[in-house]
């Protein structure tokens, strides 16, 4: 990421001009430094990144941050109570009801999208394409469903789905589309997880509905599905939109925190590799976190400048 | 024949069967009798959400405070533990662990801290030991004075058995929603719910271990002139004592096998959020990792608990005793300041350095793809067989579960001939040789194997239940299963109920089967009792989400997985109490038998079993109760019954349709309890009928 220079050396020179001038001046737009701003960690490696980067470029800045695990749909209530003051990466594809409905209140505040380029689909294991060498044409998903078919979806073929408590996007398309699949819908991340690993293992086929950026990605070879447009907008399997949701208090107590977290960018190059790191070869989060952090301050620095000019 | 039609049961069945006949004859003309109509649905979730809303926001401070109780002593432990090294805690705890039962149980201890410290664990370990610490004393107090009191009282036990199963058998996925906005976020929560979970078998076995406290003892304490105060305490608690410590046993297991549930709120770092994200991951060989830190911390837990509870130095005069306190106190001081001192030195004992960590889950993990790799296409023909024949007839019956594609053949219509008059053959046979019992139970497994569970019509399956309910325990029975039933009908959850019942029927009959020979087995052999003592333990509270993740790569997504996750859970209570029943029988009737020469299978079918039934049949109501509450974790491998339900109504925050299909679930399983019961003690009574009869 490029910044004009100008732009970084005024901000810089206020930076500097604000420390040694008006120290409480700066402490004012800080806001409540002496209490913790805390961090949700959801469940999974990619928003653990996110919040760590954003959260590593606050304490640059002087604030003291706390990072608390707590379950994902969980993390939005908490963010409404204030129990914790922002969970960085929200994604509309798997709300469940309570986000909307707080932000709809009011008692959740959306900062903006992460910056991640996210797409979701029909996908299959690389090796599927020798089953059904059309793949991954449209029509050739049709004409493969005896490919796909097993014990207990015969004679359709069989279509691994989200969980029931995601979505049934995938349903209405296979019943709306007369699609000879039938859609068995996988319960958990873990089980979705679970039969792609175990699918590339033994080669079996495999055709279910995925996103990404997604790790298990960097560790099994997938393709996509060609989805047809007009499909893909009819049953709504589009690209999902990922927001930062904050604590609607945050603007006031910490403003220059709330500036950076709204200018906080986290793009697919920047959590990919990171993430293969850490959970294809063990690194831990924070030591690669805090490498990046020093590797890349030209990617955080302007988002502290945004806020404090 | 005649009579048995001809008595009260009788005339009950045949009105049923006649009733049966009509519902199945109009079902396919009438669509209300095969679907209940969903206009008929009663809006009750929607009612309780308003409802408790209102609650929520009038009584929220109130809980808060609560929480804040709660939160002051565990993140004392917690904090406490933290700032120990952790040689120094292992160094005390193998101290307590030698006290309680010698240096067997020491060295086990040290081995498994051992293990939380060299996988990289430890912290998180102690952040759930400290949750433990926090909530197992809860839970017993409160067990044991609830138990107490129903065990005296013919009308608080009334209320506390119903509520007992509603703990038990409402997932606590089902009030996660309300407690979190009543309590807000924190472990305070994850606390709560756990000590709600786990309180249940202490009550349960404080109540059958007084109420199994011989008439004799307990005047030969009023004949030595106790008061009632000391009888309690010193003749009636010591001697129920073998079945309270199973009690604590239980709620221990129970309290760590919430930790993974806690964990779901999380906000408190600990072994339970671990092997969420692992799970997440399907990451077999960290989540096992992480899965075994909770088994051995509940192993520890438990036999350390056992050991202080028997008390070894039972036997000693009180100069001995204050001699034997003073030594030990000294010598665990003393190691414990030479831990300190050694960790003070040595950072290493202090905080285990990461570069030194055994973590061998890829390993792991390439160990369950080779098997993959060899047999994954066994495992899919064994998946299929059981599939097609043993579990699809229960759940869409043999008339549509019979094809080219499964058994081999299409259902021609001799076949069904055949099977219809095979099954009126048998029902008639049984019937005239005077087994109405038998008839009855032909006739419905008959009905059962034909239509499947979800192919009988709603009314067909009341009314079969509510007579079932009314022969063995009378109208308050019936009563009871009619109400539970309609309940669920008109909250439109019919459809899950019988998918679910299909899937718990089949589990808890495969759990109760394999598990009680094994119960049975053990209480023979006590190598066998030792070897299975520790595969329990881990069965229990290894999060079973561990297990799912080989099964799902093995069998995936579907009611098969599911199955094998259910019976892994479920199979645990039988061996138990089985086990348990048959170990504590009265010496003398036993022996009596033995010297009368009956053969040792004589002495187990006709002695041993029939007197060990009320403890058997506490076990098999656990198996129900486990079977249902691992409905919930079923639904993550991708079930459709009511346990998806619940999740629908947790991502949706639905606090309405959370309770409504708890409360499902709940009843669900206090109608087989009910049924299953009242049956028990229906032959209990015959038993005293036909031992009196004699004499």
């Amino acid at each position: 990421m490029t910044v004009p220079f100008r732009f970084t050396r005024r901000a810089a020179a206020a930076l500097v001009g604000a420390a040694l001038i008006a120290p409480g001046a700066q402490a004012a737009e800080l806001g409540a430094t002496e209490d913790p701003i805390r961090l949700a960690l959801v469940e999974w490696t990619g928003q653990h990144l996110t919040t760590r980067i954003i959260g590593s470029t606050l304490e640059e800045m002087g604030y003291d941050v706390e990072y608390v695990s707590v379950g994902y749909l969980v993390s939005g209530a908490a963010a409404a109570d204030g129990d914790v003051h922002a969970t960085l990466e929200v994604w509309d594809n798997n709300l469940g009801d309570l986000f909307p409905q707080l932000l709809e209140e009011g008692r959740l505040e959306n900062l903006g999208d992460v910056g991640l380029d996210a797409g979701e689909g029909w996908m299959y294991p690389s090796h599927v394409a020798e089953m059904c060498p059309g793949l991954p044409s449209w029509e050739a998903v049709q004409d493969c469903a005896q490919e796909f078919a097993t014990a207990e979806t015969f004679p359709q073929g069989r279509f691994l789905s989200y969980p029931a408590d995601w979505s049934n996007r995938s349903e209405v398309l296979i019943e709306g589309e007369d699609l000879n699949y039938k859609a068995v819908p996988s319960g958990s991340e873990g089980a979705l997880v679970a039969e792609l690993k175990a699918a590339a293992e033994t080669d079996s086929p495999l055709l279910m509905m995925f996103w990404a950026p997604h790790w298990v990605l960097s560790e099994v070879d997938v393709e996509w599905v060609d989805m047809p447009q007009e499909i893909r907008e009819e049953y709504s399997i589009t690209k999902p939109g990922v927001f930062k949701a904050v604590w609607p208090g945050l603007k006031d107590k910490w403003p220059a925190a709330y500036e950076v977290i709204a200018a906080a960018k986290i793009t697919n190059e920047i959590q990919e590799p990171l993430m293969a790191r850490i959970d294809r070869d063990g690194e831990d989060t924070e030591a690669v976190v805090a490498e990046w952090m020093a590797a890349n301050e030209d990617v955080w620095r302007p988002w502290i400048e945004t806020a404090t000019n | 024949m005649r009579a048995a039609l001809a008595s009260r049961d009788g005339r009950l069945w045949l009105g049923v069967g006649a009733f049966c006949l009509l519902c199945f004859l109009l079902a396919p003309r009438v669509v209300w009798i095969g679907e209940y109509p969903d206009a008929l649905v009663i809006p009750f979730a929607s009612w309780i959400t308003t409802g408790m809303s209102a609650f929520v926001d009038s009584f929220r401070w109130l809980f808060r405070a609560l929480a804040a109780l709660v939160d002051v002593p565990l993140v004392g432990v917690r904090t406490a533990l933290q700032a120990t090294p952790w040689l120094v805690v292992m160094v005390l705890a193998c101290a307590l662990a030698w006290r309680a039962r010698g240096p067997g149980l020491a060295l086990l201890t040290a081995c498994a801290l051992g293990y939380m410290v060299v996988t990289g664990y430890w912290v998180q370990s102690m952040n759930t030991l400290a949750l433990v610490v926090v909530s197992v004393p809860l839970s017993v107090a409160v067990g044991f004075g609830m138990g107490v009191a129903a065990a005296y009282s013919e009308r608080v036990n009334r209320i506390v058995q119903p509520t007992l199963d509603f703990m038990q058998t409402i997932p606590a996925f089902a009030y996660l929603i309300p407690i979190l906005f009543l309590f807000g976020f924190g472990p305070a929560v994850g606390l709560i719910a756990s000590a709600i979970y786990a309180a249940p078998p202490m009550v349960r076995n404080t109540i059958l271990g007084l109420r199994s406290v011989p008439a004799g003892v307990r005047e030969s304490g009023v004949m030595s002139g106790c008061t009632p105060r000391q009888g309690f305490w010193q003749v009636e608690v010591p001697t129920a004592l073998p079945q309270i410590m199973v009690g604590v046993n239980q709620t221990t297991m129970a309290a760590l096998s919430m930790v993974i549930i806690a964990a779901i709120i999380g906000g408190f770092d600990d072994i339970g959020w671990e092997v969420l994200s692992t799970m997440r991951k399907a990451q077999f060989g960290q989540s096992l990792l992480a899965g075994l830190v909770i088994a051995l911390l509940a192993i520890v837990l438990d036999r350390i608990s056992f050991g202080l509870a028997r008390n070894r130095f039972a036997g000693e005069t009180p100069d001995e005793r204050a001699a034997r306190r003073q030594r030990t106190w000294a010598t665990a001081v003393a190691l414990a300041l030479g831990a300190l001192l050694l960790a003070m030195l040595f950072p290493v004992f202090d905080d285990y350095p990461r570069d030194l960590r055994v973590y061998p889950a890829g390993q792991l993990n390439e160990a369950v793809n080779w098997f993959l790799r060899h047999y994954s296409g066994a495992m899919d023909a064994l998946k299929n067989t059981v599939l097609f024949f043993g579990m699809l007839p229960f759940r869409i019956g043999l008339n549509q579960a019979v094809s080219p594609f499964t058994w081999g053949f299409a259902l021609e219509p001799w076949m069904t001939a055949a099977y219809g008059v095979a099954a009126a053959a048998l029902f008639l046979w049984l019937l005239w040789r005077g087994r109405a019992g038998g008839a009855l139970a032909v006739a419905l497994v008959a009905v059962l194997l034909w239509w499947g569970t979800t192919g009988l019509p709603w009314p067909v399956v009341i009314a079969a239940a509510t007579a079932l309910g009314f022969q063995t325990g009378g109208l308050r029975t019936a009563g009871f299963v009619a109400a539970s039933l309609i309940f669920v009908l008109v909250n439109g959850l019919w459809e899950p109920l019988m998918l679910s019942v299909y899937l718990c029927g089949i589990a808890v009959a495969i759990s109760f089967a394999i598990g009680g020979a094994l119960g049975v087995w053990a209480a023979h052999n006590d190598g066998v009792s030792a070897f299975l003592r520790p595969i329990n333990d881990t069965l229990q509270t290894m999060p079973q989400f561990v297990l799912l993740i080989p099964a799902l790569m093995l069998f995936k997504v579907g009611e098969f997985t599911a199955l094998l996750a259910i019976i892994s859970y479920a199979i645990v209570p039988p061996v138990r109490y089985v086990e348990h029943a048959l170990r504590n029988l009265p010496q003398g009737t036993v022996e009596a038998a033995r010297q009368m020469g009956c053969t040792p299978w004589q002495i187990l079918t006709q002695v041993k079993l029939p007197l060990a039934l009320p403890g058997i049949m506490l076990g098999l109501n656990q198996t129900i109760m486990y079977a249902l509450s691992m409905l919930v974790i079923a639904a993550l491998v991708g079930t459709q019954g009511l346990g998806q339900q619940v999740y629908l109504a947790l991502s949706q925050a639905d606090m309405g349709m959370g309770v409504v299909t708890g409360l499902s679930m709940a009843l669900l399983a206090m109608t087989a309890d009910r049924i299953l019961q009242a049956a028990s003690r229906r032959h209990q009574e015959k038993l005293a009928v036909g031992t009196a009869a004699p004499a």
